[in-house]
């Protein structure tokens, strides 16, 4: 497992349009692995790549369901309806949460990692997590879009698995 | 992306602290809720309702959890238990929720929690519980009627044993089941800045619903308002959110003009303000409380009410003050119980006294009442008080009171509505059942000095 630096709030590199992928190779596949463990490390839902200061249009996320991790390269949304508005807050921008209002139902078109073309549709936390980290593709971040301040928010502490566990 | 805030861990939390460490439910919320103030109305709502109705139900939870699990819920890990009791709570009470959700939140939070293999368990406990909900046998109220009030009210079985035992079985249900009732805030007049007709209008207009409460003229209920903050004759001073037990205490006490009065155990104040209220800006109140935070809290009220006859002050009534003796017309004596009359309010309160506590408690009801029936006159008045119901803190301390100290019981007829005058009243004291009176439960009694 290889971990990467995230780039906080303010770095040249999140204000940047990235880059299209145009073919797979053993670079990328091992920055998604890294993006990946980068992300379940800080407890977040998503990440992109700009976000470890790489410009290039690749995301990663997992909202905690049955699915797992998607992983979209050069996602394209081709579909929103609805609106939710709701708190967000950003791996790259750390304590802070505020208020977003995004569409409810997204549909994304993205590749998947071996290059494959897939489409991908979510609701609620799934399609603002898409929408979150698209935008960081094109060097915006949520704080554009936050409706009133920005306020502070304490993690709830994870705790360590028990050793012994006894069974019950 | 980072991970929204998680409603279920944040009142899994707050159960813990309420159940495993003693901490008081409306503490524990309210500091919960300011917490994260920045939440969503919805989902703070979402919080309160999840700890509160658990809290409420949780006997009969219990029992349901016992039939689906072969560990008896005292036996597992404090997070697992509480965990399970949210749950079940959602499944039996909140239909919004659906039962898949409820199962696959709490199997991810077990786990979140680090209890990676124990989400099997919680899995099997749930999805049971789930499907057979409907099919789950309680006790019979024929066979086993006591155990029966137990787990269909959610109350420890050694209160309704004792309750069964003073005011028969009945009645014990009708005090079980009130427990349960939703009922609108009563507030009280301030008549010194507003006429009744005035308040009413100035409630109406803002949409909140007004019923004049049958006890008292100068007392409302009101309900369908957010946040008492937010009503308007709340924040002129006009009204002042008080029980109408509580507002009885101060007619019984029946300030004459330039009384002096001592309230003991003041906070948050009401029964003060209201004395001082009486005394139409005559006479002095002087309302003592142990804390410097209740104290504050008195100083608020007093402010915002705009009195100028009261004075809050820190003073501890277990403490005999030499400078008291003898002095007060009026001293109000409304001592920390064990609060069974507010039992609608403060759910926790079933689970966390005990008889022995009980006793606990007893004991410093009387140690207060040694010190300040010494600061009563001779001639003047004595109005001890609890929020609690049951002989033990009310008859029992009273009888001892009239053995040990120059005082008699005085009828309370005069001060009181037809609707609550009975044999005790005339004898000096009344007890509010909640299920009986339109009120908590309360005691009041009216003791003057020879």
């Amino acid at each position: 497992m290889a971990l990467r630096q995230i780039r906080i709030y303010g770095d040249e590199k999140l204000k940047k349009v990235c880059r299209p992928v145009q073919m797979m190779t053993p670079r990328t596949k091992m920055l998604i692995k890294d993006m990946l463990d980068t992300m379940y490390d800080s407890n977040g839902v998503g990440l992109a790549a700009p976000q470890v200061g790489i410009l290039k249009r690749i995301v990663v996320i997992d909202i905690g369901d049955e699915h797992g991790a998607y992983v979209l390269i050069n996602p394209e949304i081709l579909e929103t309806s609805g609106e939710q508005t709701g708190q967000e807050g950003c791996l790259s921008l750390p304590g802070q949460a505020g208020m977003v209002t995004r569409p409810n139902y997204v549909k994304v078109k993205a590749l998947d990692e071996d290059m494959n073309e897939i489409v991908v549709e979510g609701e609620e936390l799934l399609a603002r997590a898409i929408c979150h980290e698209c935008d960081h593709l094109e060097g915006i971040m949520y704080v554009e879009k936050v409706e009133g301040d920005l306020f502070e928010v304490t993690d709830e502490p994870e705790e360590e698995p028990e050793e012994d566990e006894e069974v019950q | 992306m980072t991970k929204p805030v998680n409603l279920r861990e944040i009142s899994l939390g707050v159960m813990m602290e309420i159940t495993e460490e003693e901490a008081y439910s409306h503490v524990v919320l309210r500091e919960t809720l300011e917490k994260y103030q920045y939440l969503e109305k919805r989902d703070r709502a979402f919080i309160s309702r999840l700890v509160e109705g658990t809290l409420e139900h949780m006997i009969q939870i219990d029992y349901i959890i016992e039939q689906f699990s072969n560990v008896p819920v005292y036996n597992m890990k404090p997070l697992i238990r509480n965990l399970l009791r949210i749950s079940v709570y959602q499944l039996k009470y909140m239909d919004s929720v659906p039962d898949s959700a409820v199962c696959n939140e709490a199997v991810k939070l077990a786990q979140k929690k680090g209890f990676y293999n124990l989400k099997g368990f919680v899995n099997g406990v749930l999805r049971n519980t789930a499907r057979r909900l409907s099919q789950v046998r309680y006790p019979d109220p024929e066979e086993e009627p006591l155990h029966y009030l137990s787990v269909k009210y959610s109350f420890p079985i050694w209160m309704i044993n004792k309750w069964v035992e003073q005011f028969g079985y009945e009645m014990t249900e009708r005090i079980c089941r009130d427990s349960h009732m939703g009922r609108g805030t009563v507030v009280r007049c301030n008549l010194a800045k507003a006429s009744v007709e005035e308040i009413m209008q100035d409630l109406v207009s803002q949409g909140i619903s007004v019923r004049r409460h049958p006890y008292l003229d100068y007392a409302l209920e009101i309900a369908n308002y957010n946040f008492i903050g937010s009503v308007s004759a709340f924040r002129k001073g006009w009204i002042q959110v008080q029980d109408i037990s509580s507002m009885l205490v101060s007619e019984i006490a029946a300030p004459n003009w330039g009384d002096y009065c001592i309230d003991v155990c003041a906070a948050p104040g009401g029964k003060s303000l209201h004395i001082a209220e009486k005394l139409m800006g005559s006479g002095y109140v002087e309302a003592r409380d142990i804390s410097e935070r209740k104290v504050r809290m008195m100083q608020e009220n007093i402010e915002r009410t705009g009195a100028i006859n009261i004075r809050a002050m820190r003073m501890d009534a277990t403490v005999l003050d030499e400078e008291s003796r003898g002095r007060a017309d009026i001293v109000l004596a409304d001592v920390p119980c064990s609060g069974f009359g507010v039992i609608r309010k403060k759910q926790d309160i079933k689970y966390k006294m005990s008889e022995k506590q009980q006793q606990d408690i007893i004991r410093l009801q009387r140690r207060i009442l040694v010190n300040v029936q010494e600061y009563v006159r001779p001639g003047g008045t004595l109005v001890y008080s609890t929020c609690t119901i049951g002989a033990d803190e009310n008859q029992c301390n009273i009888k001892w009171f009239l053995e040990n100290f120059p005082f008699r019981l005085e009828s309370i007829d005069p001060y009181i509505c037809d609707a609550l005058k009975s044999r005790t009243t005339a004898g000096g004291y009344i007890q509010l059942l909640p299920g009986v009176h339109q009120s908590d439960g309360f005691f009041i009694a009216r003791l003057r000095k020879l």
